[in-house]
């Protein structure tokens, strides 16, 4: 009986530890799809940044679970990953979630419209941090602005999908009772 | 469930200071990361090669349904338009076939001359074949995973080539897989020759789908339709890889639009000249 009620609560607490670091999986499983190879047509030079839109979400949603820790970790994986200059992206990542924490009020609670309109806002201011960081940097000068803002209106336009999904997943497996 | 106030605002104060420190130390350590990725590329290569072997099985599953689609799109694309395909194709036999008489008349004069001349002949490449599982960095940084690395004979400098020409160059290689710095990154640096004339130049990326070239010597007429290849120098690449053609050329600078392109990368070969340059050593991705 006892034994029973032990492998329970080791069950339930696996269950809780899977539960908690699912923000942080799902965010490096969108980083590595978003690396996945479309085959369309000048898709690769625009891809959506899917990890500002992760990290955004889940600074204003569950704070808790994805903190500077996890956001630096996201960013340092994606800086190796995608060979860009090492640190911009991670600092481009934690300032993100700086500015939504400290900010708290603001995005907390607000219709999805606002939230959108708001990820534009923190996310142009992003983009154009990453671009003189990346062009500071790296030893060539800058990259040509324009498929970088390309880049940023399609992370805008994907960010109610990600979200969708992403808030489908917060109000079934993580916000129970 | 009811606390003393006084213990949730200190325990709020705790929570928002040690926020504040890890903020700000981790902060301080991205500055590091940047210093230390210009300083010493060694270490953030082992790293990142490191890293991207541990997910290269992952993306190669994740690959998979994007490359079905792609390949039933491109199967239903070409059934519409196979009867004018195979009449082009014909046509392009027959002008082939003429051309494969001149290019055999070619060769075996060349031979002979050779002969004649007592030339050594140019290094035999060996090919490894690779998957293209990643595509990296969008808007800021191109480049290609492929699932070859140092296992298969792949190392750092060799020249990645499709059917079409030049892909890139091996800018890093793990164990399983290895990293492709396409010729439009914005720190590709590659040598050519340019046109008839063969003139000299350097074609430089630019993080755009169209890399530009800088001229070494006299620029001589060239004009859009020009075709780039390796030159060679430098020991950087086997001379004579076809690169692309000149769209753009004016005064200052010209573009070239190159033969292969980023979006339908599936497949590519790593060439391994026994050729040791400078690029090697040197101008890492960072």
């Amino acid at each position: 009986m006892t034994e029973i009620t032990q492998r329970r609560t080791t069950w339930k607490k696996l269950d809780a530890r899977v539960r908690t670091i699912l923000p942080f999986s799902l965010t490096v499983t969108v980083l590595l799809f978003g690396m996945t190879p479309t085959y369309v047509p000048g898709l690769a030079q625009i891809t959506p940044m899917y990890t500002l839109v992760a990290v955004y979400f889940w600074a204003i949603y569950r704070p808790d679970l994805l903190g500077y820790g996890l956001g630096f970790a996201i960013g340092v994986l994606e800086d190796l990953l995608t060979g860009a200059p090492l640190g911009v992206g991670t600092l481009v990542l934690l300032l993100i979630q700086w500015v939504v924490f400290n900010q708290h009020k603001f995005f907390h609670a607000k219709p999805f419209v606002i939230t959108w309109f708001a990820f534009g806002l923190v996310a142009f201011g992003a983009v154009l941090l990453k671009w003189v960081g990346v062009g500071l940097v790296s030893s060539s000068g800058p990259t040509p602005f324009g498929d970088v803002f390309a880049s940023y209106l399609i992370t805008v336009a994907v960010y109610p999908i990600i979200a969708w999904l992403f808030s489908k997943v917060r109000s079934g497996l993580l916000d129970e009772p | 469930m009811k606390q003393p106030t006084g213990q949730i605002s200190r325990l709020g104060t705790f929570k928002y200071l040690a926020q504040r420190f890890a903020f700000l130390s981790l902060i301080g350590l991205t500055f590091a990361l940047m210093l230390i990725g210009k300083a010493d590329t060694v270490i953030v290569e082992r790293v990142s090669m490191a890293v991207s072997d541990a997910v290269t099985p992952i993306l190669r599953v994740m690959a998979e349904p994007a490359a079905s689609i792609s390949k039933f799109v491109t199967n239903v694309q070409e059934l519409g338009a196979i009867r004018e395909q195979n009449t082009d194709l014909r046509e392009i036999n027959a002008r082939l076939l003429e051309w494969q008489a001149v290019a055999q008349k070619l060769e075996n004069e060349n031979r002979q001359l050779r002969a004649l001349l007592g030339t050594v002949n140019e290094p035999e490449a060996r090919a490894v074949s690779a998957r293209v599982v990643a595509d990296y960095g969008g808007a800021f940084a191109q480049s290609v995973l492929i699932t070859a690395g140092g296992r298969d004979g792949v190392a750092k400098g060799q020249a990645v080539v499709t059917g079409e020409g030049l892909t890139g160059r091996v800018a890093q290689a793990g164990y399983r897989s290895a990293r492709v710095l396409l010729i439009t990154d914005i720190n590709s640096r590659i040598p050519v020759r340019v046109g008839e004339a063969g003139d000299r130049a350097i074609l430089t990326g630019n993080n755009s789908p169209r890399p530009r070239l800088i001229f070494l010597g006299v620029k001589s007429a060239i004009s859009p339709g020009d075709r780039v290849v390796t030159s060679g120098d430098a020991g950087a690449f086997p001379p004579g890889l076809p690169v692309g053609r000149v769209v753009v050329a004016d005064e200052s600078s010209a573009l070239i639009e190159p033969f292969v392109s980023r979006d339908r990368l599936q497949y590519v070969e790593v060439l391994d000249f026994g050729l040791t340059g400078f690029l090697a050593d040197t101008d890492g991705p960072q």
